[in-house]
Parts: C-alpha cells; structure tokens; sequence
C-alpha cells in the first residue's frame, strides 16, 4: 500500500489545499484501509480502492465543518520533484511549465481539479474514475470535458501573463 | 464515420486511451484522411502532455511515509499475534457453543427450507434496496427527469448493455392512474451499470432497478408464479423487494408498502385490465 502514498498524497492536496489537512488525511486513509474488512484481492484496485476510501473520508470532515472548504492557501512548500535532465536552463524551463499548470490546476473548483488529477495525473480509466466519484462513466466524460475547458483559459491566461513580465 | 461533428466526442475517448479494437481504428482512420481533426487531436496532444507531464503534482514528505509505514507495520503484527492469543480460548468456547446450539441451527435450516420467505436475499436484491434508500436520503438524485415512460427508456440507449423499455402499462390498461414515473439514472452494479427508475405512489417512492439476466438471476424469499415468471419477495431493512427475470432482463422493484409480499404488487396493478396476472397473485 504505501506505493500509493505520493498518489493519495496528491489526491488529498487536490482536495484540501493545505498540507496539513492532506497529511492528516493520508494517514485517515490508511488507517482505515488496514481496518477494513473488505480489502481488494487484486492489486489492480487497491489503488482506486484507498482513493475512495480518501474521497469518502474528505467529504465527511467537510460535512461536520461549519465553514466548509477553506480558501485556496499556496503557501506550502512542496518536497521537489526531480528532473533528470542536468542542463540547468531546459530544467529551469521545465519547472516553470510544471508550475505554471499546477497553479492552473490549483484555481480550478474542488470538482474540475480532481477529475483533472484523477485523469491526467494519475491516469486513472473513465471506469476507476466513475468509481472513486461514485457517479456514471458519462458524468466523467462531461465533467472532464468542462474541466479541461477550464484548464486550458487558466493556463493560458498564466503563460500570457509571464511572457508579458516574465 | 462522415461527420466530424460526432467525431470530435471519439477523438476525446481516443485520447483518453477508451477506445479498443474496431472503435479505436475506426477512430484513426478518419483522422489521417482529415485534416481538421488530425488538427483537433494534435492541438488536444500537445494541451494533455503538457498537464500530463507535469505531475505528479506533490510528494510525500520523509516524516509522512514514516507514520505511514508504522501504521501498516502496526496494524499487522499485533492483529495477528491478537488473534492467535484469543483463538487458544476461544476455540473450546466455540466447540462447546457449537454443541449446545446445534439442535438450533438445524431447526432453523429446516424451517428456512420449510419457509423460503427466510432465505437470503440476492445480490441485485441488496443493490436495489441500498439504492431505493439512498435516493429517498438524497444520495442518488436522478440523471433524468420525466413522467413519459418513452422519454426515460431513450435516455438509457447507448449507456446500458440493454434495451429498457419501461411499461406504459398504467397507461394503456385503463386503470386509474396510482403511480407517477419520476425520472432515472445509472447505478453500479457487477462493474457494470444497471438501470434505476424511480416512481412515485401517493408520496410513497418505489424503485424500479434493471440489469441484465446475465448478471443477476432471481433467488431467495418467497417464490410466486404468475403469467409465466417466478417473482421472489424479500424484505430488506423493512423494504418489500420483488426480483424476477423476463426476456433477458432482471428486474427488482423497490418500495416500503405495508402490504405482505406478493399483496404488493396487487396495490399497483389494482383496477387493472390484466386479470390474468393480477389472479394468481390473489391466489396465494
């Protein structure tokens, strides 16, 4: 299980915007995955199984929360993820691209951000992401659709703005 | 595969790895002899690296794979040393329960055999009664919504493995009208989608779910005949649950009518034309 964890680190990331609470629910996770009774045989679905085991868990914290989701906070400072080409530029360029869409996906609404984690991130089929929302294959489709729509201005709107003062 | 209009839909699936087999060349077909698709696709390529290489969005910190670890290490080694110490005591205290219930246990066997109504519930049973349940909580609200018979079984081509025709029964039989339909959507059953029909009775709600015969047949409960099916009545968490299969199809009827098993179905088809199988049922 714990070759799941960067996955569901970033899946509660996308889900609470702040380290935390992601950490918090990681571990949530987990100890309710090693209680459960029905675990998954097939290693296959382990890792849809613990994304809706943090999804259902997420919704209940914020069902008892008065205030709801909180306000987007990017002040967390993210272990780095490694580049293996050396030259410094091209690694440059490359950080800032990454950056540039993680912002993009962090702007986007609770519900866009994770069906664009989910998919694009993770690589997760139609099917596993129907499960892991509860919801049918054909809302996956076309909440995906409106998220990558939305993506895609916010994006664009980041690498216009940092061409023009980058 | 001539508009591109209904291409451009594929072209996503495509993309997204959906397609297999006939679809996907179908699919690749087209898009090399048209330009403006092989455009679509190339712009939608070069948008979905860019994101796709651009995770994973974050990682785990040292001090976060530590608690981890120690909660799977933890919630392994004493679970097992537990339940070895536990079972030393328990298992003369299972044998000497397991001889003094035993004339129990098979009182009720035979009693269950003697009563089918006992028996347990079948799978697309339980399915359909959570779902029944977790409409009226508000969990599943409907994809759809309409009180045409016609207009709910269209909105099911092509998301199903299965043609659903709903009965205009009420309709045609020249009842008085005792039921509303209220819409549907699609709920998981089996890694597959089953279809969830929702009626209204009064301010009763009755759920009608539907799936294929080849992945759920009728058992358990009490077995009726009439017109030529087997219904099996259950009751589930104080829910009244009809199954039974006809042309293929396995349908579970859902509703929380006070009625005793079988008298329920009499509550919807009453004044009905169709004594042939309403009769049967009276019967019993």
């Amino acid at each position: 299980m714990l070759e799941h964890l960067d996955a569901l680190y970033g899946y509660a990331m996308t889900l609470t915007r702040d380290k935390t609470e992601a950490e918090d629910l990681v571990q949530e996770t987990y100890l309710r995955a090693v209680r459960a009774a029905n675990q998954p045989a097939p290693e296959e679905n382990l890792r849809a199984w613990l994304f809706v085991i943090m999804r259902n868990t997420w919704l209940n914290v914020m069902r008892h929360k008065q205030h709801g989701v909180q306000i987007f906070d990017d002040g967390t400072t993210e272990t780095a993820v490694s580049d293996i080409n050396t030259n410094p530029h091209v690694v440059y360029l490359r950080k800032l691209e990454r950056e540039l869409v993680h912002e993009a996906i962090a702007s986007l609404p609770v519900r866009h951000r994770e069906i664009i984690v989910l998919r694009d991130i993770e690589g997760f089929s139609y099917h596993e992401i129907a499960t892991v929302l509860n919801c049918p294959a054909g809302t996956v489709m076309s909440r995906l659709g409106r998220a990558r729509g939305k993506l895609r201005d916010a994006l664009s709107a980041r690498q216009k703005v940092h061409r023009r003062f980058g | 595969m001539t508009n591109c209009e209904n291409t451009r839909e594929r072209l996503t699936l495509y993309l997204d790895n959906e397609l297999q087999g006939d679809e996907r060349a179908l699919v690749e077909a087209h898009v090399e002899t048209c330009d403006s698709c092989a455009s679509f696709v190339e712009k939608e390529l070069t948008f979905l690296n860019t994101v796709r290489k651009s995770g994973p969005l974050h990682a785990a910190s040292p001090e976060l794979k530590a608690k981890v670890s120690e909660i799977l290490s933890s919630s392994q080694e004493p679970v097992v040393r537990e339940s070895s110490r536990r079972m030393r005591w328990m298992l003369p205290v299972a044998a000497a329960l397991l001889v003094l219930l035993l004339p129990v246990v098979v009182w009720r066997i035979v009693r269950q055999n003697d009563h089918p109504e006992n028996g347990v519930p079948s799978a697309f049973a339980l399915k359909a009664a959570e779902s029944h349940l977790k409409h009226i909580r508000g969990q599943l609200p409907l994809e759809v919504t309409s009180s045409e018979p016609e207009e709910i079984s269209e909105w099911f081509e092509n998301k199903v493995n299965f043609h659903v025709k709903l009965p205009s029964y009420q309709e045609t039989s020249g009842q008085e009208i005792l039921y509303t339909l209220e819409g549907g959507r699609l709920v998981n059953f089996q890694n597959d989608y089953a279809a969830y029909v929702s009626y209204h009775m009064k301010d009763r709600p009755i759920s009608l779910v539907i799936t294929s015969e080849l992945l759920a047949q009728p058992s358990g409960g009490e077995e009726i005949a009439s017109k030529g099916l087997m219904f099996h009545f259950n009751a589930i968490d104080g829910l009244k649950v009809i199954t039974w299969s006809d042309r293929g199809l396995t349908y579970a009827l859902v509703s929380d009518l006070e009625e005793r098993g079988h008298q329920s179905c009499i509550v919807c088809h009453q004044g009905t034309k169709d004594q042939d199988f309403i009769e049967p049922l009276k019967r019993h």
